[in-house]
Parts: C-alpha cells; sequence; structure tokens
C-alpha cells in the first residue's frame, strides 16, 4: 500500500475535525496553512495539532533511517525542535509536510553520524527489531532484519522509505539530499540484494 | 518453513515483510504520550533565557543607535552653540576697554580686539 502526500493530508484534515464531513486536500492543505501561521504568531496549540498530525509520519521517516526505536524517538522529538525554532523561515505557502521531513531525515542522520562517532564498533549483526510485536513471526523477521544490515544505510533507508512509508523517488531524494535517479537506482539495488539473500537463506534450510 | 512463504521474490512480499519490521506503534497512548513529551521540550525552548534575550535583542541594538545618534546630535550642536557663544562674546564690545587702557595709542577698537586675539 503506498500512502501518498495527499492521503497524508487527509488525515491531517481528519485529526483537525473540521466541521463538515471529509474535507478535500485542499481544504487540508488550507487548514495546514492556518495552523501554520498561528503557529508562527506563537500558537503553541497550533503547534501542538501540527506535532499530532505529522508524528507518525515524522516517525517512520526517522525509523528507516537510525537503527533503533529510541533512536528514532529521539530524532522525532529533535526534528520537531528543529522545526519550531525554524519556523520563522519556513513560508506558509510551502507544503510543510514536505519541509518537516527533510528536517526530520536530517535530525535521523545526524543522529546516526553521532552513534557512528560514539561507537565505533562494529555494526551488530542484525538490525534491532521494533519494540512492538507486528504479528508476523520473529523467525521471518530475524532473517528479514539480518538481510538488511548487507544493504547500506542509504539503501536501507531509500527502501523503507519508498516500500514502507511511499514516499516517491523524489520526495526521498529531497529527504536524503540525494538525486532521485540515485534513490531509484539505490531501490533498485536494495530490492535485488534482498532478494538473493532471501533466496539464499531459504536454500540452506 | 511457513514464514519464509511470506517472503518471495516478488518485491511486495518483501515489501510485505519489510512493513512488518517497521510498523509503527499503533495505541494512541502511545502516539499522546509522544506528543506531550515533544511540546515539554518546545516549552522548554520557550522559557529558557536566552529566547528571552533573543527576543529583546533587535528593540535593543535600536534603541542604542537611536540613543548614540541623539547624544552625537546633542554634543556636536552643544560645541557649536558654544562656539558661536565664545566667538559672540570675543567679537562683542568689552565692558571696561582694557587695551585702550593699556594702550592708548591704538587706532581703534576693531584693531585692539584684532591684537588682543593673535596676542593670547
Amino acid at each position: 500500500m503506498r500512502v501518498d502526500t495527499g492521503n497524508a493530508l487527509m488525515t491531517a484534515a481528519t485529526t483537525i475535525e473540521l466541521p463538515f464531513g471529509m474535507p478535500s486536500v485542499s481544504d487540508a492543505r488550507s487548514d495546514e496553512r492556518a495552523l501554520v501561521i498561528a503557529a508562527q504568531k506563537g500558537s503553541s496549540e497550533a503547534f501542538a495539532q501540527l506535532v499530532r498530525v505529522h508524528q507518525r509520519r515524522a516517525y517512520a521517516v526517522c525509523r528507516a533511517i537510525v537503527l533503533t526505536h529510541e533512536d528514532a524517538e529521539d530524532a522525532v522529538q529533535e526534528g520537531f525542535l528543529h522545526a519550531y525554532r525554524a519556523l520563522d523561515r519556513f513560508l506558509p505557502d510551502q507544503p510543510f509536510g514536505a519541509w518537516l521531513y527533510r528536517i526530520m531525515a536530517n535530525a535521523s542522520l545526524d543522529l546516526v553520524r553521532r552513534r557512528k562517532v560514539r561507537d565505533a564498533d562494529e555494526l551488530p549483526d542484525t538490525v534491532p527489531m521494533p519494540f512492538r510485536d507486528p504479528g508476523e513471526s520473529d523467525e521471518l523477521r530475524r532473517r528479514l532484519s539480518h538481510a538488511l544490515t548487507k544493504l547500506t544505510e542509504r539503501q536501507r533507508s531509500v527502501i523503507v522509505l519508498h516500500d514502507v512509508e511511499g514516499f516517491t523517488h523524489g520526495e526521498i531524494g529531497g529527504m536524503l539530499g540525494i538525486p532521485e535517479g540515485t534513490a531509484r537506482s539505490d531501490l533498485h539495488h536494495a530490492r535485488a540484494a534482498l532478494r538473493r539473500i532471501l533466496k539464499d537463506v531459504r536454500s540452506d534450510l | 518453513m511457513t514464514d519464509f512463504r511470506l517472503i518471495s521474490n516478488d518485491d511486495d512480499e518483501v515489501a510485505r515483510g519489510l512493513r512488518s519490521l517497521y510498523a509503527a506503534p499503533a495505541g494512541d497512548g502511545y502516539w499522546n504520550e509522544l506528543e506531550a513529551r515533544i511540546m515539554a521540550r518546545v516549552a522548554d525552548v520557550e522559557l529558557g533565557w536566552w529566547t528571552e534575550l533573543d527576543r529583546w535583542v533587535r528593540p535593543a541594538l535600536a534603541a542604542a543607535a537611536v540613543l548614540l545618534m541623539a547624544a552625537g546630535v546633542a554634543m556636536f550642536r552643544a560645541h557649536e552653540v558654544e562656539g558661536d557663544i565664545a566667538a559672540e562674546n570675543m567679537l562683542s564690545s568689552p565692558a571696561v576697554p582694557v587695551s585702550t587702557a593699556i594702550r592708548p595709542a591704538l587706532q581703534d577698537d576693531r584693531e585692539a580686539r584684532i591684537r588682543f586675539l593673535f596676542g593670547r
């Protein structure tokens, strides 16, 4: 399932609880614009609304880049703080989500860099599991998380952002600071690598 | 093994596995708590003394610049007035014609003033 920006904004508008049923995307955008302007004028309630609307997707962006759920939480909080401090410089006519997720991606990349400097140890054998059991078997998740360690960090981020979160190649490129074509090629290589690794694992059994 | 039926060469199935692995917390309680933590940190930023300082930096700089300009203008004007008064005092006729008393040979008051000025 692919979640596009439009859907995200529809969700946003629903969360804002507009009075007359399901709003159009443009209604959602104008509501979000109003929230941004109010937040820029100092309304913390408006900023809280923006947090409420965007935190799940912000978490997903961060989770795709960092290794653990805890780091994703830290990156989300840092990202929102950066966004709050930079809010005056944001032009309300621009899409807020794209701006925010770029900040989230930067906060996550900073965290990854800091972690690398701090623990110069080798990468763990497996990508740490999310803290919540989503209902799939532990064995499957273990194998998949092991396969993910064979990808480069960027490939892993790209495939998660694309296949799990539904971001487009262009959006991913914008977030990670790489050209769209590179995001496309990373995705292709990541998929091929995962297919190969998982196939090898199966044949070993 | 049953688990691996979910992962095949098909990209969609890999994506399904990834979604399962990267699933975000689902409970509203978790998100409410995260939002509260974020807003608490935002409130800390708002209350920080540096923010207050930052808020006052521009007005303070503007006020300082205005004060500096006013002081400069006032000093200039004061200096100008002082000069005018000094010149006026020098050019106005003295109450007691001291120079005439000392040097009676001087031709007129004007000459006496000039001599007085250059003689100081």
